[in-house]
């Protein structure tokens, strides 16, 4: 099997599950304990605190770990309910972690407005600006998106919120390892992560808090993350989460490098095999390694099925959960045609990729198309 | 190489089985996962979820590739579409025949053979025979889950191309080996009902589709006794859920769906199991299809089921004429009810079958 669908998830990194497995067989105390296995547990916690500070060079206090991203976003979007302002700007391509979540909290008297994205999904920060009203409390649009990988204009957004004195949270969990991340210097407020996106195990991730924003836990219970999020805290796992990121941000140039060169390979191989692919996303101002092309004379699921039957792994749309693929709300966002939609995959590269991969994989590609093509 | 079957897998303990039967036999097995049906408030589950995982635990659990394939539209288009102008006509459909026929040895089919299968699979209780005059489709061996019914509407074609790999076992038989497997599902509870409403409410579920138009209820007699809510939530010859209670006749009999008078929006009650109303020795079916051959006669004597597990009706096709044929039963049949399939057979031969258009 080769894996080519990282942004929906990475492998976990050897180190980190070594690092885990000696956390999850020696330090089993509760964080919370007094005597010394407590104690260890605890060091554990606020060593990986550090370390992600550290690697985004921010301060330990402003790291709140959660069970991943959607419940960063989730914390950030429900503490709404005990704002006065009611209103939020977010964007037509984010996360059904957002998207879903405004439209719940809508029934609680949360109001939004979703700003449009251009034909590379992007979007435009005036939309954003001209959005904004009187009771305008937040404004969330992610750093780079999971289906096409576009980059958003965060510097120009981030100076509009403060402008108008809204805050602003950026959906962040598909950045790191790929780009820099730029936490102070864009002035960020708030912004959400997930370990499993850069080596580290599933279910924990942080959210980012910046100094002098006081927030509401959502989950309440314990006390545990200075309030803000009870339960007992995931030990292996945020240690794990702690290492990835270190080892994220260290080697993020040489990762984004090696994720460029296969992505180039990539689309010179498609080109020579299938002339007619069209790539989504910014040309330029996107992910690296993340390739979003449409196929138009093969529907993306037969692509995938057949890919799947090769022992390829890529993805396609947004899958619902019992595994079927629908057109691609991002794509539609972005007036992609129908047509064109369901006929899009996304393959996204990682650090286990290699050329000779890539080179399997272009085979396939010229298996499966010759076929379809022939049959037509 | 081995010949590549793809099997239709539901997550259900029958389709389950057909697969491993079918990877023991030596096939390449593929396993696909079907989903024909999107509420359209699905925002915070998918009704299929839990079966999609079991279907992914089965073919973990036998190292078989599960691929998922979204039919939902077509199933919109071609089984939905037709169930609602049923309903709406006062009639009561079977979507589950016509799934069966538009959807699983149609596009589900269609989508086997582009991914290079040369059969496709079903956990249907059913068997199919090869001969000099043509492919026929057989009832299973178990006489209590036998689903030839449900098949009826299949031609040469389709047949010509499915393997039912559970035709010669019974269901006591298939929870066996699903228990001896480990399967996850070798205890889950066979689907009742219509697939897309599931366990929800009919009435409810229908209310969203159809407007209602509430009438009268009226026994045999002509005497007013209720309101109904409408009627295509009503079947002929159900008792339950009608409202009326056995104090509004002659004796404390229950009371029964004897007729839908559409013209004026009545529904026709009578009371009694034995009410001569709800009998009827005659009908008309149209739709008729023929798996194998036409009769080749006409007096043409067979047997027919009007219901999913009915017991074979000894009966005569005495004429066909416009499509339409009309049929004598030996024996007073309770309650046929228009929009249901008549299916007929030779013994263990599935004939066909059609679709009651009146009594």
């Amino acid at each position: 099997m080769l894996y080519f669908d990282h942004s929906a998830t990475t492998p976990i990194d050897p180190k980190v599950l070594a690092l885990m497995q000696e956390v999850a067989n020696t330090h089993f105390g509760n964080p919370s304990s007094i005597h010394k296995y407590g104690q260890k547990a605890r060091a554990i916690i606020e060593k990986s605190r550090r370390q992600i500070a550290d690697a985004l060079s921010v301060k330990s206090r402003n790291i709140i770990f959660t069970g991943g991203g959607s419940e960063a976003n989730n914390m950030v979007l429900q503490n709404l309910l005990y704002s006065d302002k009611k209103h939020v700007i977010t964007s037509s391509i984010e996360h059904p972690a957002i998207l879903k979540v405004l439209k719940h909290l809508k029934n609680f008297g949360i109001s939004y407005t979703t700003v449009p994205v251009d034909k590379f999904g992007m979007v435009d920060p005036i939309n954003i600006e001209s959005a904004i009203r009187d009771d305008t409390a937040l404004i969330s649009i992610m750093y780079a998106n999971n289906e096409v990988g576009t980059i958003q204009p965060i510097a120009e957004i981030v100076k509009i919120a403060k402008n108008n004195n809204v805050l602003f949270h950026s959906d962040a969990v598909q950045t790191p390892g790929k780009i820099q991340i730029l936490i102070n210097e864009l002035d960020i407020d708030l912004m959400s992560f997930s370990a499993h996106k850069f080596y580290g195990p599933k279910g924990v991730g942080f959210l980012y808090i910046r100094d002098g924003i006081k927030l509401y836990p959502m989950i309440i219970g314990g006390g545990q993350e200075k309030k803000l999020r009870a339960g007992t805290e995931n030990t292996p796992g945020i240690a794990g989460l702690g290492l990835a990121m270190e080892l994220a941000v260290k080697n993020q140039p040489n990762a984004q490098n090696h994720l460029q060169i296969l992505e180039n390979h990539f689309k010179n191989k498609l080109a020579e095999i299938y002339p007619d692919a069209i790539y989504n996303g910014h040309p330029n101002l996107h992910l690296p390694g993340l390739v979003s092309v449409t196929i138009p004379s093969v529907t993306s699921d037969m692509l995938l099925v057949n890919l799947d039957m090769k022992g390829m792994a890529v993805s396609s749309g947004s899958a619902c959960s019992s595994g079927t693929v629908k057109p691609s709300d991002v794509l539609k966002a972005m007036h992609i045609s129908n047509q064109h939609n369901i006929s899009s995959l996304r393959i996204s590269f990682g650090k286990g990729n290699t050329i000779e991969q890539v080179d399997k994989l272009i085979e396939a590609f010229d298996e499966i198309l010759k076929k379809y093509n022939r049959k037509k | 190489m081995a010949k590549r079957v793809i099997v239709g897998m539901s997550g259900g303990v029958d389709s389950s089985v057909a697969a491993y039967l079918l990877q023991e036999q030596g096939y390449e097995v593929q396993c696909v996962f079907m989903k024909n049906w999107e509420d359209e408030d699905d925002e915070f589950y998918c009704s299929s979820e839990e079966d999609y995982s079991d279907a992914v635990q089965v073919c973990d659990l036998l190292d078989l590739p599960l691929h998922s394939v979204n039919f939902s539209k077509e199933y919109r288009e071609n089984v939905f579409k037709y169930f609602l102008t049923e309903y709406k006509s006062g009639r009561t459909p079977n979507p589950d025949v016509l799934c069966n026929k538009e959807i699983k040895f149609k596009f589900f089919l269609e989508y086997a053979l582009k991914l290079g299968a040369e059969a496709i699979a079903t956990g249907h209780y059913a068997r199919i025979f090869t001969s000099a005059g043509g492919i026929q489709l057989l009832k299973g061996i178990d006489k209590n889950k036998d689903q030839s019914y449900f098949l009826h509407l299949l031609g040469q074609n389709e047949l010509s191309k499915s393997i039912f790999p559970l035709g010669k076992m019974t269901k006591t038989e298939v929870r066996k080996i699903a228990r001896e497997q480990n399967f996850l599902n070798s205890d889950k509870k066979d689907s009742t009902g219509i697939c897309f409403i599931g366990e929800r409410d009919f009435k409810a579920f229908l209310q969203q589709y159809l407007p209602t138009q509430p009438g009268d209820i009226i026994t045999t007699e002509g005497k007013f006794v209720g309101q109904h809510d409408g009627l295509m939530y009503y079947t002929l010859g159900q008792r339950k859920g009608i409202g009326v209670g056995g104090g509004h006749g002659t004796t404390e009999e229950p009371w029964y769906v004897v007729k839908k008078d559409l013209d004026n929006n009545n529904l026709i009650i009578g009371q009694g199991h034995n009410h001569p109303g709800l009998y009827s020795k005659i009908l008309k079916a149209g739709q008729l299809h023929w798996i194998t051959f036409a009769p080749s006669k006409i007096p043409f004597e067979c047997t027919a089921k009007i219901r999913y597990r009915q017991k074979d009706q000894n009966c005569i096709i005495i004429a066909i004429e416009n499509g339409i044929a009309n049929i004598i039963f030996t024996e007073n049949q309770f309650a046929p009810t228009p929009g249901q399939s008549v299916v007929f057979y030779d013994g263990e031969q599935c004939l066909g079958g059609g679709i009651i258009e009146t009594i």
